[in-house]
């Protein structure tokens, strides 16, 4: 197993320690945003307010946190302050209590930092909805083939029912009339739930397995599940706290990729679920075709793909990744050409999660 | 009176002709039949391409079988697959295209192979029937 998340970027230099004063929304975003970065150690964040959502999240995180800056400022360690608070104070109170060889941003550079993190965050946002939009296209045969066939089935019953004459056939075929059109009608519902924008629910106790199931139902829209043999190994009970559009979307982009590397002569798609240990994982195991070191190495990225134009856009990887990095969880491939596929999604269960 | 004379004329084959419908879905294979049963032919059904190949190679199939319509999306061999493969081993029995996607790549492709119609489904009886009536007067002609 490679834990591509962790080993892609680890240094061996010693880690910059950093101080973050101000933890409302531009703290909070520094600070998850820094808490990914491997040579970066967040050595502690100060709000004068004990209740900011920044200080919040760093307890989760299990960094230490005070309402006192000053403290935080004098720290031996230090060897850059942030400051974030916005107060014009501030800058004395830094220049008052600093280490000498503590460096210092603030002011405008860390506005301008700020509004840097903010863009890459929106940017984020509009690249997920766009791999949304431009995964729908995958869809359509699917979809068509979901829709035209009840409608072939109805359009079929109803001409014979235009000169049928025995009433137990009328009443048998006008039956199964209502049910194709039910089946229908859940296939726009489905897709139009998943295509809408994302939700701002982050912190909701969600069912993985509802939602494993949930996304199962639309991955057959994206892919065709010929020849796939299901098998679902779920755990019972197993919860993790987040966003349920985002970790759907999680989901049909695992399922649809491991479906789309059987597609020469099928398989089996293993969903499993477990919990234990304060964590939650989930697993999406293929036996399809694999991937070579080359591959693997990049399937994260944005826009790589091996899928032809108009297949893939290369997003579905790199829209997971972020989703799990900001759930604070880890992603696993193992992978072995022309033999399959393992994906395991590890997530902290939801009375570990960040609120 | 009318089934008396078709059989009367035709011998043991008291019917219009002899259909295959290839269709992963039974509700297709279903109305397909329904209509198709209407207009006097003999339906035979398949739930893929494996399944078709083994049954238009079954005894008296192989000579009395009039003509195929076919799915493209099915599982085991697909609907291309099976044409191509009716194509090359049956060049006399003439194909019909009955599939749930507009695509006209696909259609293109299948046209040029020879299939007599690209159908996308959902389809109106009276043009099902008219297709494979045109079908059927291919094979009177490759006939001749
Ligand atoms: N289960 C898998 N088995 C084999 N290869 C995979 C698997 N999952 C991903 N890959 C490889 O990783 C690449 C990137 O996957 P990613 O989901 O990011 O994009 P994509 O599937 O190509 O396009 P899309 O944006 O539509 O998801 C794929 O093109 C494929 O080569
Ligand atoms: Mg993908």
């Amino acid at each position: 197993m490679r834990d591509l998340t962790d080993s892609a970027v680890v240094s061996t230099l010693a880690p910059t320690k950093v101080a973050i004063l101000g933890a409302g929304r531009g703290g909070t975003a520094l600070l998850d945003l820094l808490y990914r970065i491997p040579s970066i150690e967040i050595i502690g964040i100060a709000d004068r307010d004990s209740q900011a959502p920044g200080l919040q999240r760093a307890r989760d995180l299990k960094i230490p946190v005070t309402e006192q800056a000053e403290e935080l400022i004098a720290n031996h360690g230090v060897n850059l302050i942030m400051d974030v608070t916005g107060d014009p104070q501030m800058e004395r109170v830094i220049h008052l209590h600093r280490r000498p060889g503590a460096d210092v941003l603030s002011g405008t550079a860390s506005r301008v930092l700020w509004e840097l993190v903010r863009h890459e965050a929106n940017l984020q946002a509009e690249l997920f909805h766009a791999e949304k939009l431009a995964g729908i296209g995958h869809f359509a045969a699917g979809i068509a083939h979901d829709i035209n066939n009840p409608l072939q089935l109805i359009l079929g019953l109803a001409e014979n029912l235009v000169d049928e004459t025995d009433i137990k056939t009328v009443h048998e075929q006008a039956m199964e009339i209502v049910e194709a059109v039910k089946r229908t009608s859940a296939i726009s519902r489905d897709l139009t739930q998943y295509a809408r924008k994302t939700s701002a629910r982050d912190d909701v106790v969600v069912w993985l397995n509802g939602i494993l199931d949930e996304a199962l139902k639309i991955a057959r829209y994206a892919a065709s599940f010929h020849d796939i043999t299901v098998v679902k190994q779920y755990e019972a009970g197993v919860d993790v706290k987040g966003n349920p559009d985002e970790l759907l979307h999680v989901f049909v982009n695992l399922i649809t990729n491991a479906v789309h590397a059987m597609d020469q002569g099928g398989g089996t798609l293993t969903m499993t679920t477990r919990a234990g240990g304060g964590a939650t994982s989930v697993s999406i195991a293929d036996t399809g075709c694999g991937m070579p070191p080359e591959v693997l190495s990049r399937i994260f990225e944005p826009f790589f793909t091996t899928k032809g134009p108009g297949k893939g856009t290369g997003l579905g990887l790199y829209n997971v990744k972020t989703i799990v990095n900001k759930m604070i969880g880890k992603i696993a491939v193992d992978s072995r050409v022309d033999e399959g596929t393992t994906i395991t999604i590890t997530l902290p269960s939801s009375e570990e999660a960040p609120p | 009176m009318a089934e008396f004379t078709s059989g009367f004329f035709m011998g043991d084959k008291a019917t219009n002709g002899r259909i295959l419908v290839v269709d992963d879905e039974a509700d297709i294979r279903k109305v397909v039949r329904m209509t198709l049963q209407k207009a006097g032919y003999d339906v035979l059904e398949a739930e893929n391409g494996e399944k078709a190949i083994e049954t238009i190679n079954a005894g008296e199939n192989r000579l009395l079988l009039d003509v195929v319509i076919c799915d493209i999306r099915m599982p085991k061999i697909n609907g291309v697959e099976a044409i191509a493969y009716f194509r090359s081993n049956y060049p006399r029995v003439p194909l019909i295209v009955l599939t749930g996607f507009p695509d006209t790549d696909m259609a293109t492709s299948m046209l040029r192979q020879g299939v007599v119609d690209y159908l996308v489904k959902p389809v109106e009886g009276e043009k099902l029937r008219e297709s494979v009536a045109r079908a059927m007067d291919q094979r009177e002609l490759a006939h001749l």
